[in-house]
């Protein structure tokens, strides 16, 4: 098996790289999965903490996972404690925190922990996809 | 209380005095209403007499005559009730009139300014921990309108464009609807009279502003209401007592979640209304003290410990009593109990 890297290829066409949306809303979801796959990325869902966690631990998501854009309040595992295990178990995959609630202390804290962007709704398509790249970018020079 | 340790008062008059008269002297123990008497059969005082069941008459002399009366409290304004009383009280009977009455009115009408006072600020802080939630409820929306509207600037299938110009409008009617609850509740109290309000209404508007105050993430909700079960009162007032009780049993859960379980129950002239929880209960050496003013085991700052002490208030000024029942991390349960909407004794008046 060769080495996965972003910048893989899914159907024949050009991808960018995998992003898991970690949202309680399906409204958010189907936007950022609108506005992402416009720019050649695969987006794949999940609703909550403790189904993003079951996502990235089933099958290839482990290895080909190249962002996670995660939101706070939530129900089961909320963002933050979903932040927390990102960070220890999988911490070469970049987080961008993506919230509803603009809270200066607590995007401290997520900067502190290792999220490399924290980002207030409603954000724009253009801001949004920058994020997205920049992240992948800073994930590629860590692995040099 | 001993029976007869109570202060007998007759009170004569039964306009808005009469009547303010009445229902403050109404919760005192010891105090015993012997009667309430007004020229005038339709004064709003008398109607309010009949459904606390306080004895109502025309008759002065038989009010004033019959009973033992300890304190007559003329709130009728008429000179020459105050001759009248003098000259016929029984001997061991004092009267409140004249300039003395009117101050215990002005004195009444203060109270009630300043508990409706109270009641404000202690909803206008409370609105304060709405902000995540409003921030919340709002940007989402937001987020959705923005992301279509981008993508509907290169759209090219009109299906599509049709199908997300719908769900901005939507998404724009959810956002505004938003703005007019939280509106609506902050306002203060409007002071009209009471009126009859359907419970499980009020409930369900408690419910949509209680999401602003906290976060009903893993808490399950059961429902259970019987058909058309309706208390008199101020709906503002009523709104506000929900609103309260709801947020703190979603509060007593916010560690690990469980489940709400709002009832509604009439039954023999009454409605019961019971919010309860599975959260973590209510330790037993400070439960007589909850509805206690400005107490509170909330952090300094957080809580002003006056939200159970204004429940308690209002649901009194609706002739209903509150109870609690709650065990330390098996949950807590709050009882309302109001008289029926239905005018007691109604079926022997005229």
């Amino acid at each position: 098996m060769s080495e996965f890297k972003s910048g893989f290829f899914v159907g024949g066409e050009a991808c960018e790289g995998r992003v898991l949306v970690v949202d309680d809303e399906p409204d958010i979801r189907r936007v950022v999965k609108m506005t992402l796959q416009k720019a050649g990325y695969e987006v794949i869902e999940a609703e909550n903490g403790e189904k993003a966690i079951e996502v990235i631990n089933s099958g290839e998501n482990r290895l080909l996972l190249d962002v996670v854009i995660c939101d706070i309040r939530m129900p089961k595992i909320n963002g933050a404690e979903a932040v927390a295990y990102f960070r220890s178990n999988y911490p070469r995959v970049p987080l961008i925190v993506l919230t509803g609630f603009p809270d200066t202390d607590m995007a401290t804290s997520f900067l502190r922990q290792g999220v490399v962007d924290y980002l207030v709704k409603p954000v724009e398509g253009e801001k949004l996809r920058a994020s997205v790249a920049r992240a992948i970018e800073q994930r590629e020079l860590a692995r040099l | 209380m001993e029976q007869s340790d109570r202060t007998k008062v007759a009170i004569l008059g039964a306009g808005r005095g009469g009547r303010a008269l009445l229902d403050l002297l109404h919760h005192i123990p010891s105090i015993e209403i012997v009667g309430v008497a007004d020229r005038n059969p339709a004064a709003p005082g008398l109607q309010r007499a009949r459904e606390l069941q306080v004895p109502v008459t025309t008759s002065v002399p038989g009010l004033i005559g019959n009973h033992d009366v300890s304190l007559i409290l003329d709130v009728t304004g008429d000179p020459e009730m105050e001759t009248y009383l003098h000259a016929h009280k029984p001997p061991a009977s004092n009267i409140l009139s004249g300039s003395a009455s009117r101050l215990l009115w002005k004195l009444i009408q203060h109270e009630s300014k300043l508990e409706a006072e109270l009641l404000q600020s202690e909803k206008l802080a409370g609105i304060g921990s709405f902000a995540a939630g409003i921030a919340h409820d709002i940007n989402n929306p937001l987020q959705l309108i923005l992301g279509l509207a981008e993508n509907l600037a290169e759209e090219r299938d009109l299906t599509a464009v049709h199908e997300q110009a719908r769900d901005i409008i939507e998404a724009v009617k959810r956002t505004s609807a938003i703005c007019r609850d939280l509106t609506r509740y902050s306002r203060r109290a409007s002071p009209h009279e009471d009126v009859p309000v359907f419970v499980n209404g009020k409930l369900d508007e408690a419910l949509k502003i209680a999401r602003y105050a906290s976060s009903f993430h893993d808490i399950e909700m059961v429902k259970q209401y019987q058909l058309g079960a309706a208390v008199k009162g101020n709906p503002d007032e009523l709104l506000h007592v929900l609103v309260n009780l709801i947020t703190n049993a979603v509060h007593a859960m916010q560690r690990g979640g469980g489940t709400l379980t709002i009832e509604t129950t009439a039954h023999d002239g009454q409605v019961d209304v019971r919010i309860s929880d599975t959260g973590c209960g209510i330790a037993p050496d400070t439960i007589h003290e909850i509805f206690e003013p400005f107490f509170t085991t909330k952090d300094p700052g957080k809580g002003t410990g006056l939200g159970l002490y204004n429940v308690k208030t209002i649901v009194n000024k609706m002739h209903g009593t509150i109870a609690v029942d709650s065990r330390i991390n098996q949950g807590t349960t709050f009882t309302l109990t109001f008289p029926n909407a239905e005018p007691v004794g109604q079926g022997s008046l005229p």
